[in-house]
């Protein structure tokens, strides 16, 4: 594994996005910040503005209407950056299926790295699932994807 | 007041104006009025009983629209709600209230773009929630929409 | 000396490589405070090195709108601005004395510098969020410059009228120290104020607010220029208590205890400085305004009064 991939996995920079969340997700997120969990001493912080991020922490079923700007702050996001589908909606918009608002799944809008299941995922879910992209960047590269 | 002296005050007032009255509990009545008076129950009830507007929610029931609107009273805890039943589903038409109460701005733009419903002097219906490209004369929440397909991988 | 000696005093030791790496340490030591504060681990020591490398090698972006000379120009004139204070100040700091007459002027101009191009690179950012903050940088300078400047001048007629760095030591070893006189306690309370607002530490973080303002001036950097910035703000961090030991506790001394006071010195004046940043809500600009311009600014004119009388 190279330097490079050992060093980004240290110090990752999370931002984190709600399209059309019910806020359940939202608020497990910031559970993981409490001394309980403490996610900071892996390094990882939540940054304010998208283009100190590395990791797009997206929860909530894409909206017909935050799908351009999904894409918009995907982009805005400084490459090498990854994203991770957060809850049952983000895999695969959860029981927001037949809603007349959701239109496309999230990974079909962006390219997403790692999907944390859950409705809300627990905070020890959570950790694994960041802990697990951090062991998928690290590992050898037959088992990368990028 | 408590729930009975509300009543009595709404009864007094319209006398048989009121089409229906469904106490539910010491705490909830159902009021059912005709459309055309929902105005003056509104004024009524949010200006001399000082009530607060909570909020109006639509219903399609398969003949006919219906709205409630929803005021609580604070200092007693009841909340009543006005049932207005609109017989015509391919045009209804119902007076805004936004004169009366500004917050009720909002409430009546999502009705209008989820279930056709037109508010009669307010002049700002932009659409809320659905995105611009929606097609018009589709609304999502009435019982005979069909949810589309999925939207296609290509997009 | 010749040119090289100071290429290597400014780029090395006690220049930018010295005082970068103890920044970041200091930075560091923070982080962990900060954690063992709110009873949680906290980040291991190098999580600050990381941080800056793992910002090396991200890509940088430059808004449409923005103004590409300002806009990359600003990270490397804060970074030379911090070097700079760090390095005068420790070389007046050394065994020799070094300096030279008016150097506490130069080093309280140059400490302005990274607000400035702070500022300056919010304005050139050309995001609306970003001028805000920029806006906010610019009031609390005026906020903080005046009671700063007035708690100097209290320096500076307890040491006999010098301005020059190497003297006011002197002046310490064969006298007291100043904060072991009543307008000198009183100067070095009103000092703690205005290095937490120039820190940019809440309660006075108003300006870079994490998400009030999506970082204010730092909206729009990533990158190398970010890099730059985050090492500026750790070499100043690094630089304010050896200014504060400087000015009131007599400087570095060469000795061993001389050196382990220090040491406890610099420690707690570091404590001081995260205790109020962990115990306290951000305040509004035009709140931080107001208690500058009344609760410093008078106590730092009383002091002012007091050691015209001579205590």
């Amino acid at each position: 594994m190279g330097l490079k991939e050992k060093i980004l996995t240290k110090s990752l920079y999370v931002f984190h996005l709600s399209s059309g969340s019910c806020n359940n997700c939202d608020i497990e997120i910031i559970d993981c910040l409490t001394p309980r969990y403490d996610i900071e001493r892996f390094g990882m912080v939540l940054v304010g503005s998208i283009k100190h991020a590395d990791v797009l922490l997206c929860t909530g079923s894409a909206n017909r209407l935050t799908v351009p700007r999904i894409k918009a702050l995907y982009e805005q996001m400084p490459k090498p950056g990854f994203v991770v589908a957060f809850g049952a909606c983000g895999a695969s918009r959860g029981l927001f299926k037949d809603s007349y608002n959701t239109g496309k799944p999230l990974d079909e809008i962006i390219p997403v790295d790692m999907y944390i299941p859950g409705c809300p995922p627990r905070p020890e879910a959570i950790m694994a699932g960041l802990l697990k992209l951090i062991g998928k960047l690290t590992a050898k590269p037959s088992l990368r994807w990028r | 007041m408590n729930m009975d002296e509300f009543l009595k005050n709404i009864g007094n007032r319209f006398g048989d104006r009121v089409l229906n009255i469904n106490k539910k509990s010491e705490k909830r009545a159902y009021i059912d009025i005709y459309p055309k008076d929902v105005t003056e129950f509104v004024r009524y009830i949010f200006k001399d009983l000082s009530c607060r507007f909570d909020t109006a929610s639509g219903v399609d029931n398969f003949d006919t629209l219906e709205i409630l609107y929803h005021f609580s009273h604070d200092p007693s805890g009841i909340t009543v709600s006005l049932r207005a039943i609109l017989s015509d589903k391919q045009d209804p038409h119902i007076d805004t209230i936004t004169n009366i109460t500004k917050s009720a701005w909002w409430i009546e733009r999502e009705l209008h773009e989820l279930f056709g419903i037109e508010f009669d002097g307010n002049s700002d219906l932009r659409p809320l929630l659905l995105p611009d490209d929606w097609p018009k004369g589709v609304y999502p929440l009435r019982k005979d929409f069909q949810p589309p397909k999925r939207d296609s991988r290509k997009e | 000396m010749n040119p090289l000696n100071y290429l290597v005093l400014f780029l090395v030791f006690p220049g930018f490589l010295f005082s970068g790496t103890m920044g970041l340490l200091v930075g560091w030591v923070d982080r962990k405070i900060t954690a063992r504060l709110q009873w949680r681990i906290g980040p291991p020591w190098y999580q600050n090195f990381v941080d800056i490398m793992k910002l090396f090698y991200k890509e940088t972006l430059v808004p449409e709108g923005a103004s590409k000379w300002v806009f990359f120009s600003m990270p490397l004139i804060s970074m030379a601005g911090a070097t700079l204070v760090s390095t005068i100040l420790l070389v007046s700091n050394g065994p020799a004395h070094g300096g030279f007459i008016g150097d506490l002027i130069v080093v309280v101009y140059l400490l302005v510098i990274p607000s400035i191009a702070l500022m300056l690179g919010g304005f050139a950012s050309g995001n609306p969020l970003a001028s805000l903050g920029s806006s906010r940088e610019m009031k609390l300078v005026l906020a903080y410059e005046l009671p700063f400047l007035l708690a100097l001048f209290v320096v500076i007629m307890k040491t006999g009228y010098t301005i020059r760095l190497g003297q006011i030591i002197a002046w310490q070893d064969a006298h007291s120290f100043v904060i072991a006189s009543a307008s000198g306690a009183i100067s070095f309370f009103v000092m703690i104020f205005s290095i937490q607002a120039k820190l940019g530490f809440i309660p006075f973080d108003m300006a870079e607010a994490e998400t009030e303002i999506v970082s204010g001036p730092y909206i729009e950097y990533s990158g190398r220029a970010l890099a730059m910035f985050k090492i500026a703000k750790a070499i100043l961090f690094f630089a304010m208590p050896i200014l504060l030991i400087t000015l009131y506790l007599g400087g570095i001394k060469f000795t061993v205890d001389g050196m382990l006071w220090n040491v406890l010195e610099y420690l707690l004046i570091l404590l001081i400085v995260i205790v109020i940043k962990n115990t306290n809500p951000r305040v509004r600009i035009d709140q931080a305004m107001r208690f500058f311009w009344r609760l410093p600014t008078l106590l730092a004119i009383l002091a002012v009064v007091l050691a015209c009388l001579g205590l």
